[in-house]
């Protein structure tokens, strides 16, 4: 593995067909290794074509995307995506749904269950191995889908809003678990949600995207020691200028709509 | 009953339960089974009027009889086993072909849109209508007719493996591709076990169709053991008695294949693949 940023997005951009305007103009970013990434926006700033791009699973119409110093063609073991609704296999146990990746991978049986046990005790979810995801809460599905991903030990963590389809406690206590998560583990994370303060909480840096077309409006740091706290003033604070921000560039609708969002999600 | 509705006791509660479950039995018994008493007491009542010649219409019990002696002096178990040998063998091969052929090809744009329409296309001709060219393959024989009935099992399980693999949700695809599944191990590990539970009614739907292709491929094939052989041989000598008691066991294994097999897979897959209990 080269030096050099974990992601590399270059003018990147995609207009779908039967569409007339561009669901992502070209968008350039980078991600560090290590750094914990967020794209905010409402619904179609372009924020989950822009994941799709990095995974691999869109092709952009131009532009590039080099990912852990590799051109991005198609999905790569270095990159590991966390679904919004978990996407788990329904047929298969926890411990089979977090080997799955391994075993497309062709990693020797033995290595396999080692992995698996150690990423299911780092999402503490080694007593349900044998489990199926349909005997599991929404939030254990979740932790597992980041199981899933994380044993594959890759450098970039891909997740697409992995926590708005869950209730307002399970999400705040996932929100927690995946700072730990993420400080024991340190990949860098490309981070997509709608929730502001979330994004706030988790990233070192957050883009704000804006639709039609979509785009990065602006980008921010937040500079705070880890861990952090949710009600920490510097996030509600950010949170608040993002907000403002998003007003400001897209009107008042979409601005509320955001708002709105985010209230039903906290 | 109303000594024991108390129900303080155990005993009590036990006979209260179980005089319960006597009614709601009794009750389902009636509910099922209204319609086909009707018809048996219609049947009865119009032979034993002799208002039709027994010849066009033999009286219940004598069905019952004759279908006693079938079995006990003319091995009709051998026939039945010989069917069902026929009908599980061609049922069993047309299901592991068309899976795998729609498998196989359903991965491929290309593939799929070539062969997919072939196969619609010979799903409309009556399975029956290709017997002549299997007796021509391979004689006038058991073997003819096994072919036959797997044939007609192929046709429908091809098509329902390629409806079954454009129901399964995008995102599941899309976590498996990112997890690094393709080709073959794809298919293998994702496609497959993902149509299951669809496949499970296309199983279904391949053993009615099975059946179908296999009595009438009987009835014309004769010589080896069969019920359609049977059949065939009770029309030949003109006992009707024999021909609807071969009837009522043709139907009598429709429904217990149904209720013991199917009705029991569907169950177990649904519980499997979380498709029943789930959040």
């Amino acid at each position: 593995m080269s030096d050099g940023p974990a992601l590399r997005v270059s003018g990147a951009c995609k207009t779908y067909e039967r569409s007339d305007q561009a669901a992502l103009l070209p968008t350039s970013f980078q991600v560090e290794r290590g750094e914990f990434v967020s794209l905010v926006g409402p619904s179609g700033c372009g924020k989950s074509t822009l994941l799709g791009m990095i995974a691999g699973l869109i092709a952009p119409d131009s532009g590039s995307v080099e990912a852990l110093g590799e051109p991005v063609t198609g999905p790569g073991a270095g990159r590991a995506m966390v679904f919004q609704d978990a996407a788990l296999f329904p047929w298969l146990t926890v411990f089979h749904n977090v080997e799955y990746g391994l075993r497309a991978h062709r990693v020797p049986k033995a290595e396999r269950r080692e992995r698996v046990q150690d990423a299911l005790r780092l999402v503490h979810l080694d007593d349900v191995a044998s489990r199926h995801p349909h005997e599991l809460s929404g939030g254990m599905r979740q932790r597992v889908s980041i199981a899933r991903a994380l044993v594959m030990r890759p450098g970039i963590l891909l997740m697409d809003e992995p926590f708005s389809a869950l209730d307002a406690q399970t999400r705040t206590i996932l929100t927690d678990e995946l700072q730990r998560i993420w400080l024991e583990t340190r990949p860098a994370v490309v981070f997509v949600t709608h929730n502001l303060i979330e994004a706030a909480f988790l990233s070192d840096t957050v883009h704000l995207l804006s639709s039609g077309p979509g785009r990065i409006v602006k980008t921010y740091d937040v500079d705070l020691p880890r861990p952090r706290d949710e009600a920490h003033p510097a996030l509600l604070e950010l949170r608040h200028d993002m907000l403002d921000r998003l007003r400001a560039e897209v009107g008042g609708a979409i601005a509320r709509r955001a708002q709105i969002a985010e209230v039903t999600a906290l | 009953m109303s000594a024991a509705g108390g129900g303080g006791t155990g005993s009590a509660g036990r006979l209260t339960r179980a005089s319960h479950r006597a009614r709601a039995l009794a009750l389902e018994v009636f509910r099922k089974g209204w319609f086909v008493t009707l018809v048996l007491l219609v049947w009865w009542l119009i032979t034993a009027a002799g208002w039709v010649d027994p010849y066009k219409l033999p009286a219940p019990g004598d069905v019952l009889s004759t279908l006693g002696t079938l079995f006990t002096e003319r091995a009709l178990m051998s026939d039945l086993g010989a069917t069902l040998l026929r009908l599980v063998e061609g049922w069993a091969i047309g299901v592991v072909a068309g899976v795998l052929l729609g498998l196989l090809t359903g991965g491929s744009r290309t593939l799929e849109d070539g062969i997919r329409p072939v196969i619609a296309g010979l799903q409309s001709v009556p399975t029956i209508a290709f017997l002549p060219l299997a007796i021509l393959w391979f004689g006038f024989s058991g073997t003819a007719v096994l072919a036959v009935t797997a044939f007609g099992t192929f046709k429908p399980m091809a098509l329902a493996t390629y409806g079954a693999m454009h129901q399964v949700s995008p995102t599941l695809l899309m976590a498996g591709r990112a997890l690094g599944a393709r080709g073959l191990f794809m298919q293998r590990t994702l496609m497959f076990p993902a149509i299951v539970p669809s496949l499970v009614t296309g199983l279904k739907m391949g053993w009615s169709f099975a059946w179908r292709a296999l009595m009438a491929a009987e009835i014309i094939v004769t010589g080896a053991a069969g019920l359609g052989g049977v059949l065939e041989l009770g029309r030949e000598i003109g006992a009707i008695d024999v021909v609807m008691a071969v009837i009522l066991v043709i139907l009598v294994v429709g429904i217990v294949t149904e209720q013991l097999f199917f009705t029991r897979l569907e169950r177990w897959v649904n519980r499997r693949w979380g498709l029943v209990g789930a959040r």
